[in-house]
């Protein structure tokens, strides 16, 4: 009789919203839910008890990043670590920008833009302008979301450039807020459990935006220029400020391994962690503390052009003590990347391998041969982590030590 | 392969249609090509390049758009005019990629592709 199991246990998979009319214990909230009118069908007679856990409030993650520079690659990556596909909310806005899955829910801080397509024009404010968006509500929601509570979220269509009716969206175990402003607003910064900035560098951008957009029609290499030109100025101003306030940075710049490279195809990837948050042990290179320098590639392992660089150590990052993972290059076969992940230590993974299992089954996604992918999988699974603790912690149980 | 293709019509994406119709492009190609072919059944080839083009309405708005960016910037490149109209040009282009992923999505060859990376069907070709 495990309904409520994920007081005891650390697993992330505990069924502790399990559907079910048994075995209730004290403790738990027991909502009855009957289909609301905007989903269709109402059932009669089956009833459907949701049994949700008292203990069981949210944890809230922040993933800022500019448009463009993977958020979605990086949320996907993010839910798969979790298990379970996330998909959009299921008979709702075909155009909404959340993503459901068993575990989690993803909600794009675009709908809070208070300015829509034409008022921002009229106005002559981007939306990375915080005029352009509405902090209040954006607070009030998630707070409801920290304490258990459904919220009726507005959706902002990205195609039509309106305010849609808003959506329904009931407390998951995680909640994850992406957009451009997600650490901007103190009283939102302060919601997070933990937050995650995406720093990619302007040559970097420009590569990525250049294989965006370039098929596009009406798009050229100028036009493509004179946008990220033209918002620069209020991305320096409001978004990129927010880095200070993040518990761990990916920053993406040209690799070093190539002299004078400017194609954007080989990167050299940062992982930026902080020190001393809270259920976060940053991952580390053979030594905890020690600066270290390494090239896989030897003897052992045989790497194609331009071939991989680790460097790893501690620094200080606006004034902050951090630890410091670095990949440059990229990976061209499987070995590689296992003998990679065999190096690493504090990973937070649960078995040998996860982390080249996880990038592995999303080949197909963009970065999975660099550090992009790798640590985007990292930061997943120091997530997962982070949640396992949390949900140990308020259940009185001593979190497990860190495996692997 | 040549004989298997004879007789074969290919379908191109509008895209490539649109770049190489309009005289005033660069000549630049899109970064990255990747042609992909398919035996469906007995002797039929379906071949195409790249994933899937973006759906027109998204890609005339933001088309327009970009003419509109053009325009407010003219006068003066610094005012908020100008920014707010490259703003919109970018939120269409991210939405554009969007669309193109969700189409994939729902692409069967995408699909096995994903299953059988490593037969001759899904290959990719870099040009």
């Amino acid at each position: 009789m495990a309904i409520c199991s994920a007081h005891t246990t650390t697993s992330l998979r505990s069924p502790c919203t399990t559907i079910s009319n048994t075995g209730l214990r004290q403790n738990q909230v027991i909502l009855f839910t009957t289909r609301s009118s905007r989903r269709g069908s109402t059932r009669h007679g089956a009833r459907t008890f949701q049994v949700s856990c008292t203990a069981e409030k949210p944890i809230i993650i922040g993933l800022a990043a500019d448009s463009g520079c993977g958020k979605s690659t990086f949320m996907r990556r993010l839910t798969s670590v979790f298990g379970g596909a996330a998909e959009p909310p299921k008979g709702g806005n075909p155009d909404s920008n959340t993503l459901i899955s068993d575990t989690t829910t993803v909600i794009c801080l675009d709908d809070y833009h208070s300015l829509d397509r034409t008022g921002r024009k009229e106005k002559g404010v981007t939306a990375l302008d915080p005029k352009a968006n509405d902090f209040d509500l954006m607070y009030e929601q998630v707070k409801a979301i920290k304490e258990g509570k459904a919220i009726e979220k507005p959706i902002y269509n990205h195609v039509t450039g309106l305010l849609d009716p808003a959506e329904l969206i009931q407390p998951p175990k995680i909640f994850v807020i992406e957009g451009l402003h997600p650490m901007y607003d103190q009283r939102v910064r302060d919601l997070l459990d933990f937050s995650i900035y995406l720093d990619i560098s302007n040559e970097v951008k420009f590569a990525w935006k250049i294989q965006r957009d370039m098929a596009e029609r009406g798009h050229s290499l100028e036009s493509i220029k004179a946008s990220i030109e033209a918002r620069k100025p209020d991305f320096d101003a409001y978004i990129d400020p927010q880095k200070q306030y993040a518990d761990a940075v990916i920053e993406v710049l040209p690799t070093l391994l190539i002299p004078d490279d400017n194609e954007g195809k080989v990167l050299r990837v940062k992982l930026i962690m902080k020190e001393g948050v809270k259920y976060f042990n940053p991952v580390y290179l053979f030594d905890e503390g020690s600066s270290i320098s390494w090239i896989p590639c030897g003897r052992k392992l045989t790497c194609s052009y331009p071939g991989i660089k680790f460097s790893y150590g501690p620094d200080t990052y606006f004034g902050q003590e951090v630890s410091v993972l670095e990949m440059d290059g990229q990976f061209d076969r499987l070995d590689e990347l296992i003998y990679v992940e065999s190096h690493l230590s504090n990973l937070s993974t649960k078995f040998y391998g996860e982390v080249t299992q996880q990038m592995l089954k999303h080949s197909d996604f963009p970065g999975s041969n660099n550090g992009t992918g790798l640590f985007q999988t990292i930061v997943g699974l120091k997530i997962r982590d982070l949640y396992e603790q949390i949900i140990a912690e308020r259940a009185g149980v001593p979190a497990e030590a860190a495996k692997v | 392969m040549a004989s298997a293709l004879t007789g074969v019509s290919l379908s191109t994406p509008a895209t490539f249609a649109a770049a190489t119709a309009r005289g005033d492009r660069p000549q630049v190609a899109p970064a990255r090509v990747t042609l992909r072919s398919m035996v469906m059944g007995r002797g039929t080839v379906a071949c195409r390049a790249g994933g899937p083009s973006t759906p027109p309405g998204i890609s005339d708005k933001m088309s327009e758009s970009i003419k509109e960016a053009q325009e407010a910037c003219s006068e003066d490149s610094a005012s908020g005019e100008c920014a707010a109209a490259w703003d919109e040009v970018e939120e269409l282009s991210a939405a554009a990629s969007h669309a193109r992923d969700k189409l994939k999505e729902s692409d069967p060859l995408e699909n096995y592709c994903k299953e059988n990376p490593e037969t001759d069907e899904c290959r990719t070709y870099d040009s």
